[in-house]
């Protein structure tokens, strides 16, 4: 069999079509606003600005709250598409250019460290990565997906400033890391530790000979201190909001903060279904990460990362993040580390396809289908389902009819299909699925997340749903919508009574008669107009300059053939070569 | 009240720059009466007619009379005719009153109460025509009441500005009474139900069956000797050495039954709302 | 540096996921498997019901063939829609009353979440050594059952008809029920205000009523609203009398000028049934020292009541209401079965009850609205 094609590396539009082709089905089909928890959360947000795009202020949650808590990127272009195609099919659009993105991502990442072939290979494993299809299909993190690859893509940059003083590097890198906070800050955050300190230490090992580490490092300094200032200005309402109601609501318990090895549906949720086949290159990635030099900062990285990506079962994450361990999800680091680890994953493939040639492409292939097709497995194994797929339309019917949305509501039992209703519903909702948004104190003084969950929570959660129904009168909270009859009981010995039933009864209708209509909740957290201006301009615009700037000022080609030996010490095999053009 | 003034602004205006159309009809109308508006001049032009709940455009032929259609006048009110040819335009006004009597509105008040309540029930009557215009000029309505027994009872009251009411007293026997009230052909009906008052001289009686001790009230009537209707609760209290039981039990068929076990010597007090009845004393299980 | 690395990476990884282990509790747990004082059995009895393993938790008790296992777990995770189904156990405490080596008391506190709030529970149990472990007796109750009968019920109902839409504006609908309040009285408490007092139905008809309070500052300006919640009996028929109470958390009485409040009534469809009758109440004071009312609840009619709520009123000498309690009963009232209930009086309002009244509110799943 002629296998020389093995040999090459695949081509960068071979493997961002095979993005499409993987993903484009299971996203036009909407995939993750059924099975994903957030999916209909990122909708949410991008239909407020999509009718109010200057306007943050989003009074259908938590009685008022602002979205400047939540970088808008994302949702801003979801809004934009929704235009021309739908919100939905908006929201799948642009989950789909992130999961393109992400390949082109880890391709010109895995570039850094390691050989275009090699690359190609990274870039080829991360349309299967399973913590992908675990963020996209399950968790539905639009922002950790599509900031991500944003972030890969300035890393070079960032190294090529740090490196060798290229202005054209400072200028594109420092404008994708703008884009970058623009759709996820959190992900910056972590990023410039757990990719940016590699990437740093890398640019000194490369240094041109007779530079000094120290200019390296007061380029990267620079670097991070211009890309600083931008993003404090364009996420300055974030900033503002943040600043003005810290985050001080009392804990609210997540799977992903506990021992992984406590609980075997945990494990497979937190472990095995993101790394996938990835668990098995992983004592080759710190053998060959240990062994050569240049790797091992992203090695150090990806431990890091992968130790994060643990929860609770180390007490790493507690130790270096105290009290935020206990605001935190973990399950994004688990993207982190495999994204880390693929460069090295790349080399083995290199390695591997050597070797074995047909055989190794065949097992390599399988690794990788396998480990996608256990993730999208897992949506319907898992014992976690989400409510996504609730049908939510006489909800909605009967709270844009007959002035019931002079009122507000609250849901009870609607678990994730609540900002489907929120979306399409005119009325406004005590309750809301953006936990870092709530200051109602109903809420923020119990350690339990959305109420319409409030019974996965326990006590805590039961006498939080009690404190907001015993305000009902406060805050015009007339309707309660009931899809779990555990509800039923505080409702009717509250002074609640069903009205309507739904659905063959699994959907019920409760109301107070006594209820004033629903007035304004006066709020210091509503931004300034000025603020609501910057929001809706500064982010999209990092934006479009990022497009701009990759059209305009293109990377100077890579030749394939004029290789530059790294200055690797002797005994050290060469696992990457850079080539410049 | 502003576009109206806006209205016959713009009508007076229209009458002084008119020089060759002169539009005339009459000062009233019936409501959905067809009549006709008499103009001069010659050839096509414009009418606009403003009401009061609506307006309409068409062309007419000036030089004849121009016919106003029953269905353009239903609304009573002021009404303005504007016809427009070339620049020249004409108005007229006229004012359509309500048709002749022949819907009803009642509104009758409480619909339940108390026997013999003075002055407790009253009954309000709106006269309407078929239109829904309310009828000004004084119409005659008539009140009947016919009680659950006996005969009707009627009063004829001439309504002003279009209303009519009376004030009753309730009867003294409890039940449905029916409140009904005419004009010309149209009438209405409501029902007032009648309730007995608190319970008078509420009692208890206790009796064994079967080693059980049962104790029921009599029939719990007011002091008007009506039943106090079925559902109204009556409170039992037992004290014995047992402690203290209580049972809120609701009236079915007229008296209240409730079990109640006894040990030892037990006292047994009722009341029903703020009424309470007599005391037993029992001795222990038979 | 090649070779050692990766096995300081590896040494250093497992290390930490063993540093993980202990932290989670995953010893402190395995201790709790034991059984080796009365404690640890009585623990590792409720860690079990915690953990909804009915299974093992049977085969822990000392007299498991006495104790069938579905009268345990029915014991402890409820029947027939009563609070219990509708609870999970968050935590609990245990400590020693007696022990004499062959034989021991332990008393538990069992704090359970449930769909009206927090439920707690406090119960004494028997514990025995058997061999090298202890175990817990469990009580055998035997399950109170009606014979097969057929009990008459005069259904009494009161339906509604609603004006329709297209009535002529004239068709009013049915008045609202008349309801008064008949007292009220607010009290400062340590950490709240509290207004209680006694609402009368006075119509002929069912009423469902919501009673709120204002508090206002000499200005007339409003300080809290709030309402009664649960602390009342919604639904109230003809001339039934229902207690109310109305918390207002942080606020002291010198703030208050005066309270306003307001008692809606509604027309609502009801029943009549069922009647429950509370017997033999008594004021007593309960194992841990406080002053309860006690009594037991007896479901008249031929239905379950899934979950009832108690509420009581308490009087002075002079016929004041001077404090409103109130409890949820954890089991279901199974017709013409006696089930116990206790709700708490404070220490301190005890010594002044001179009187009381228990109205028994409840929620049937069969007909919830």
């Amino acid at each position: 069999m002629e296998t020389g094609y093995l040999r090459r590396p695949i081509p960068l539009a071979a493997i961002v079509l095979l993005a499409l082709v993987v993903h484009g089905p299971l996203l036009t089909m909407q995939l993750p606003l059924t099975t994903s928890y957030d999916a209909n959360l990122h909708i949410f947000f991008a239909s407020h600005y999509a009718h109010h795009w200057f306007d943050p202020w989003n009074e259908k949650w938590f009685a008022g709250f602002s979205q400047t808590t939540y970088p808008p990127l994302g949702h801003q272009w979801i809004a934009i598409f929704s235009y021309i195609v739908g919100l939905r099919e908006a929201y799948a659009l642009v989950q789909l250019i992130a999961v393109v993105l992400l390949a082109i991502g880890v391709y010109r990442f895995s570039r850094l460290w390691v050989s275009e072939r090699a690359s190609s290979y990274a870039a080829a494993f991360s349309v299967f990565l399973g913590a992908v299809a675990f963020l996209v299909y399950s968790a539905g993190q639009l922002s950790t997906m599509l900031s991500a690859p944003l972030y890969l893509l300035a890393l070079p940059y960032f190294y090529d400033w740090s490196r060798s003083a290229d202005g054209k590097g400072l200028l594109k890198g420092l404008v994708l890391i703008w884009a970058a906070a623009s759709v996820h800050h959190v992900t910056l955050i972590f990023g410039s530790v757990l990719f940016a300190l590699p990437v740093v230490w890398l640019a000194c090992i490369d240094r041109h000979e007779g530079r000094s580490v120290a200019a390296v490092l007061t380029r990267a300094i620079m670097f991070a201190v211009v890309a600083g200032i931008g993003v404090g200005v364009i996420l300055l309402p974030y900033w503002i909001a943040i600043i003005r109601h810290p985050i001080e609501q009392i804990p609210i318990p997540h799977a992903s903060r506990s021992n992984l090895l406590l609980n075997l549906n945990y494990l497979t949720n937190y472990f095995f279904v993101p790394y996938g086949a990835l668990i098995l290159a992983l004592p080759f990635v710190i053998w060959i990460g240990s062994a050569n030099r240049r790797l091992r900062p992203l090695l150090f990285g990806f431990w890091v990362a992968f130790l994060f990506g643990l929860g609770g079962t180390t007490p790493v994450p507690k130790w270096i993040f105290g009290r935020a361990f206990e605001i935190l999800t973990f399950e994004r680091f688990t993207l982190s580390a495999a994204l880390l680890a693929l460069p090295i994953v790349g080399l083995l493939a290199e390695s591997l396809l050597d070797r074995y040639r047909a055989v190794a492409a065949v097992g390599l292939s399988a690794a990788a289908a396998a480990t996608m097709a256990i993730a999208m497995g897992w949506l319907a194994w898992s014992p976690f389902h989400t409510l996504s797929g609730l049908n939510v339309d006489s909800v909605v019917e009967f709270l844009n009819r007959n002035g019931h949305d002079r009122y507000r509501y609250l849901t009870l039992g609607f678990g994730n299909a609540l900002p489907k209703v929120s979306t399409y519903a005119n009325a406004n909702s005590v309750d809301g699925e953006y936990n870092s948004a709530r200051l109602l104190p109903e809420m923020t003084h119990y350690g339990s997340a959305q109420l319409t969950s409030a019974k996965f929570f326990g006590t805590a959660g039961m006498e939080s749903v009690r404190a907001m129904l015993k305000h009902a009168n406060n805050y015009g909270l007339k309707y309660v919508f009931v899809h779990d009859p555990y509800y039923e009981p505080m409702l009717a010995f509250a002074g609640w009574r069903k009205i309507e039933t739904y659905d063959s009864g699994t959907v019920t209708v409760w109301s107070k008669e006594d209820v004033p209509p629903a007035r304004p909740i006066q709020s210091d957290a509503m931004p300034a107009p000025w603020e609501g201006l910057l929001w809706g301009t500064l982010p999209l615009g990092s934006s479009i300059l990022a497009i701009l700037l990759a059209l305009l000022l293109p990377d100077r080609v890579r030749a394939t053939e004029r290789v530059v030996e790294f200055p690797a010490p002797a005994g050290e095999r060469v696992y990457a070569r850079e080539a410049r053009g | 009240m502003p576009r109206l003034i806006t209205f016959l602004s713009l009508a007076l205006l229209l009458a002084i720059r008119a020089h060759g159309v002169e539009l005339r009809g009459p000062a009233q109308v019936k409501a959905g009466s067809a009549f006709s508006l008499s103009s001069n001049g010659s050839g096509e032009a414009t009418l606009y007619l403003v009401g009061p709940a609506s307006v309409s455009k068409r062309k007419v032929q000036l030089g004849s009379g121009i016919p106003v259609e029953a269905g353009e006048i239903e609304h009573a009110g002021r009404y303005v005719a504007i016809v427009c040819s070339g620049g020249d335009c004409s108005s007229a006004n006229f004012y359509v009153f309500a048709s002749d009597a022949s819907k009803l509105s009642l509104l009758v008040h409480p619909s339940r109460v108390r026997v013999a309540t003075p002055n407790a029930i009253s009954a309000v009557a709106f006269v309407f025509d078929k239109f829904h215009n309310l009828v000004l000029t004084p119409s005659d309505v008539e009140f009947r009441v016919t009680p659950q027994q006996g005969p009707a009872l009627t009063h004829s009251q001439p309504s002003s500005n279009g209303v009519a009411w009376v004030r009753m007293t309730s009867a003294t026997k409890e039940g449905p009474t029916k409140i009904g009230a005419a004009v010309a052909d149209a009438s209405e009906l409501r029902v007032v139900r009648q309730v007995a008052s608190d319970a008078c001289n509420l009692r208890i009686k206790s009796e064994w069956v079967s080693g059980k001790l049962f104790v029921q009230t009599d029939p719990v009537r007011d002091c008007g000797g009506n039943n106090v209707p079925d559902g109204t609760v009556v409170s039992f209290t037992k004290t014995d050495e047992a402690g203290k039981t209580t049972v809120d039990a609701p009236i079915k068929r007229g008296i209240a039954r409730v079990e109640m076990p006894v040990s030892g010597e037990a006292r047994i007090d009722v009341a029903s709302g703020v009424v309470t009845g007599n005391e037993l004393n029992v001795a222990g299980a038979r | 540096m090649k070779h050692f690395l990766p096995f300081l990476i590896t040494i250093a990884t497992v290390v930490l996921v063993l540093l993980g282990w202990v932290q989670s509790g995953v010893v402190a747990r395995e201790r709790m498997r034991s059984s080796r004082t009365p404690d640890e059995a009585a623990r590792l009895l409720l860690s079990q019901v915690q953990a909804r393993k009915w299974d093992f938790a049977h085969t822990l008790l000392a007299n498991t063939g006495e104790v069938e296992k579905a009268a345990f777990v029915r014991d402890v995770a409820g029947s027939n829609g009563s609070l219990l189904t509708y609870a999970s156990l968050e935590k609990f405490d245990v400590w020693p009353l007696h022990n004499n080596g062959r034989e021991a008391t332990v008393r538990v506190k069992l704090h359970y979440s449930t769909a009206v709030g927090p439920l707690d529970d406090v119960r004494d149990l028997q514990v025995e050594h058997q061999g090298e472990t202890w175990r817990v007796r469990w009580p055998t109750t035997t399950i109170a059952k009606v014979a097969p009968q057929v009990i008459p019920v005069n259904y009494l109902r009161w339906d509604v008809i609603n004006r329709n839409a297209e009535d002529d504006w004239g068709v009013q609908n049915v008045d609202s029920p008349q309801v008064r309040i008949l007292s009220m009285n607010a009290l400062q408490r340590p950490d709240r205000i509290v207004i209680l007092g006694e609402i009368v139905n006075e119509d002929t008809i069912p009423a469902y009523i919501n009673v709120g309070a204002t508090l206002l500052r000499p200005d007339g300006s409003p300080i809290a609203q709030e309402t009664s919640f649960d602390k009342i009996s919604h639904v109230l028929l003809p001339k039934q009398v229902s207690p109310y109470r109305i918390d207002f958390p942080g606020i002291k009485l010198d703030q208050v000028k005066s309270v306003r409040m307001d008692a809606k009534a509604m027309l609502v469809p009801a029943s009549a049934d069922p009647v429950i009758e509370v017997n033999r109440q008594k004021l007593e004071t309960d194992a841990l020292g406080k002053k309860v009312l006690r009594g037991d609840l007896v479901n008249q009619s031929g239905q379950i009541v899934n979950i009832p709520h108690v509420l009581a009123a308490y009087y002075d000498a002079n016929g004041k209401v001077i404090w409103v309690s109130d409890g949820y009963v954890d089991q279901e009232l199974q017709p013409q079965i006696p089930v116990a209930f206790a709700v708490d009086v404070p220490d301190d309002v005890a010594p002044k009850v001179h009187n009381y009244h228990v109205v028994v509110n409840h929620y049937d799943i069969n007909n919830a609205s």
